[in-house]
């Protein structure tokens, strides 16, 4: 399930237009609707960030029609799974996935190689993820970056709990076999 | 449900969605079912790997955008909007950043040439004028294409001009930074952080904006100077056709030969001409950016005792940004220079009617411009949004 990362104060006083309030929305949710804007879009960080600037000016305006907590998260992953979704329909293709992020420097070499290897299997990931259909890779960014339930996932994407679960079936078998390569990393059992 | 393999639920059984008697049915089956198990490895690894996928953390600048462009909708909303040429009777500090409008003046040609120069493109083309100018941090010798969300940002030693489609053109001074937020058919829009900007536009009203921290800029076919200091203020200067300053519903109109200030969390000041007296500007200064009461009286008795008669363009302004008996010495002022027209009353004056100060104004504007007052039409149509469809339709067909 989902955690409402804020409280009902502050959904309450974004309804009633508190900047302060809708700024404290912004920063709690900023990152996981970039990540899904920008796993979505293969990477392209100016779509990514066009398509969270939408997703919370939609979430501003249309606030008021929030009645209670458990509408709030699914409503919000809805936006932006619909404004991703549109932006394939225009764009039709698969950008070129971009670097995103750099590896953390660390002091300690077993530590340093450790972490090497976790970046590279985050960016072969990444890779990966760009790979998928979009029917296959929403469900997985709803997953894994937003901690969505199968219902929760259904109901972001108007769909049933057993299309969430071959969905996701789907993805982690073509992600296992585009990664099969990967199957060593001890990183991963951990 | 467990009639044959089991497969379909492997990834609902690593995440936990099955119920306690599914799940351990699912359990026992894969003990006994080769394939099964085989296949449920397969979907664990890949369960595995889509768990190792990274957040990625957006960017601070996007919360700056967003509040430019709420800012933008609660002045589309609010009905204190003034129709051109009138302000809401108490302008009121705000403290976050505003947007400026600028309006051109269009004719039927420039109307033809700006629907054709305005194409949608995703990038605006920059010619490097001198130094070592960077687009997202690298150079990019002599021509290079500033995508939307990427920075231009020159040293002391380096120049740029960015072509605006084929509506005008940007010069863009050493140690400056400048980011493309938008490049639509309806909108262009730049950010200046810091530092300054030249603009030569030839486009329908509300084509070209430029986002500052204290003020945005809306282009009416004109050419301008902007200068943003490390505090957030600005410095407009316009040097052919108007230009538009606004924050929330405090607005200033600049013409040519005229110059205003804008401060973070105060908006434009009130426009004046350059060739005023340092005196006067200084007193200016003391009515819209200083805080005593009994120094903003005494300034107003110093700018009412030093205006001349195109010094109506700060005179007109402040009736809205004064009150009380101040606002009858202003109106008094300017009665001396200009007469009330036939339908505008002391009366409607004193209490801010828009109509009337937009008549007024245009009875005005003739000694602000010499022969180039602003068009009738935008004062009559203007009004700060997004409608720009409909406002470029105001103006008829080429």
């Amino acid at each position: 399930m989902a955690q409402l990362l804020i409280d009902e104060p502050v959904i309450e006083a974004c309804r009633r237009g508190d900047r302060d309030a809708f700024h404290t929305l912004f920063e709690t949710y900023k990152d996981k609707v970039f990540s899904i804007a920008l796993y979505s879009t293969g990477g392209d960080r100016a779509f990514a960030e066009d398509i969270t600037q939408q997703t919370f000016l939609k979430l501003f305006t249309a606030i008021q029609q929030f009645r209670g907590e458990s509408e709030f998260t699914t409503w919000l992953y809805r936006l932006v799974v619909n404004a991703c979704m549109d932006e394939q329909r225009r764009r039709k293709r698969l950008l070129p996935m971009e670097a995103i992020t750099a590896p953390v420097q660390v002091a300690d070499k077993a530590l340093q190689e450790s972490q090497f290897v976790r970046n590279e299997v985050a960016d072969a990931v990444r890779s990966a993820i760009k790979e998928l259909k979009p029917k296959f890779r929403l469900p997985i960014l709803l997953k894994y970056i937003e901690g969505l339930s199968y219902e929760e996932i259904a109901e972001v994407m108007g769909c049933s709990k057993g299309t969430v679960a071959s969905r996701l079936n789907r993805g982690h078998a073509k992600l296992a076999k585009r990664l099969a390569h990967m199957s060593d990393y001890a990183q991963l059992t951990d | 449900m467990f009639s044959n393999h089991v497969t379909s639920d492997a990834s609902a059984y690593c995440h936990g969605e099955l119920s306690v008697d599914d799940a351990r049915k699912f359990a026992e089956h894969i003990l006994v079912c080769s394939k099964c198990r085989n296949e449920f490895e397969q979907i664990k690894f890949g369960v595995l790997l889509a768990a190792q996928l990274p957040a990625e953390k957006a960017p601070d600048y996007i919360w700056s955008r967003l509040e430019t462009q709420l800012e933008r909708r609660q002045i589309q909303d609010s009905n204190q909007l003034p129709r051109r040429g009138t302000f809401p009777s108490r302008l009121q500090i705000v403290a976050i950043a505003a947007t400026l409008l600028i309006f051109s003046v269009v004719t039927s040609l420039w109307y033809r040439q700006s629907k054709i120069g305005v194409i949608k493109q995703s990038f605006w083309q920059v010619t490097n004028l001198d130094g070592v100018p960077k687009i997202a941090s690298k150079g990019f010798g002599n021509n290079g294409r500033l995508g939307v969300g990427q920075w231009l940002e020159t040293d002391s030693k380096s120049r740029a001009q960015i072509a605006v489609g084929s509506i005008g053109h940007v010069e863009i001074d050493p140690n400056t930074r400048v980011r493309l937020l938008e490049t639509e058919p309806t909108e262009h829009r730049l950010e200046l952080a810091e530092g300054k900007l030249s603009a030569r536009i030839w486009a329908p009203p509300r084509l070209f904006f430029v986002d500052t921290p204290s003020a945005v800029a809306a282009d009416l076919g004109c050419a301008y100077s902007l200068e943003v200091g490390k505090d957030g203020s600005s410095m407009l200067r316009v040097t052919s056709g108007w230009v538009e300053l606004q924050l929330k519903d405090r607005e200033s109109i600049v013409p040519a030969g005229a110059a205003c200030e804008t401060r973070p969390g105060i908006g434009p000041g009130t426009p004046y001409f350059e060739d005023c007296s340092p005196y006067f500007r200084a007193q200016l200064i003391l009515i819209d950016f200083g805080h005593g009461l009994d120094d903003r009286t005494l300034a107003l008795t110093n700018i009412l005792n030093e205006s001349r008669p195109r010094d109506t363009l700060t005179l007109w302004h402040l009736l809205s940004r004064v009150d009380g008996t101040d606002r009858e010495r202003v109106l008094e002022k300017i009665e001396g220079f200009v007469p009330l027209p036939p339908d505008v009353t002391r009366e409607g004056i004193l209490r801010l009617d828009s109509d009337m100060l937009a008549r007024w104004r245009v009875a005005l504007e003739g000694s602000w411009q010499g022969n180039m007052a602003a068009p009738k039409k935008v004062a009559e149509d203007w009004k700060i949004g997004n409608g720009v469809t409909r406002r470029m339709s105001n103006f008829g067909s080429p």
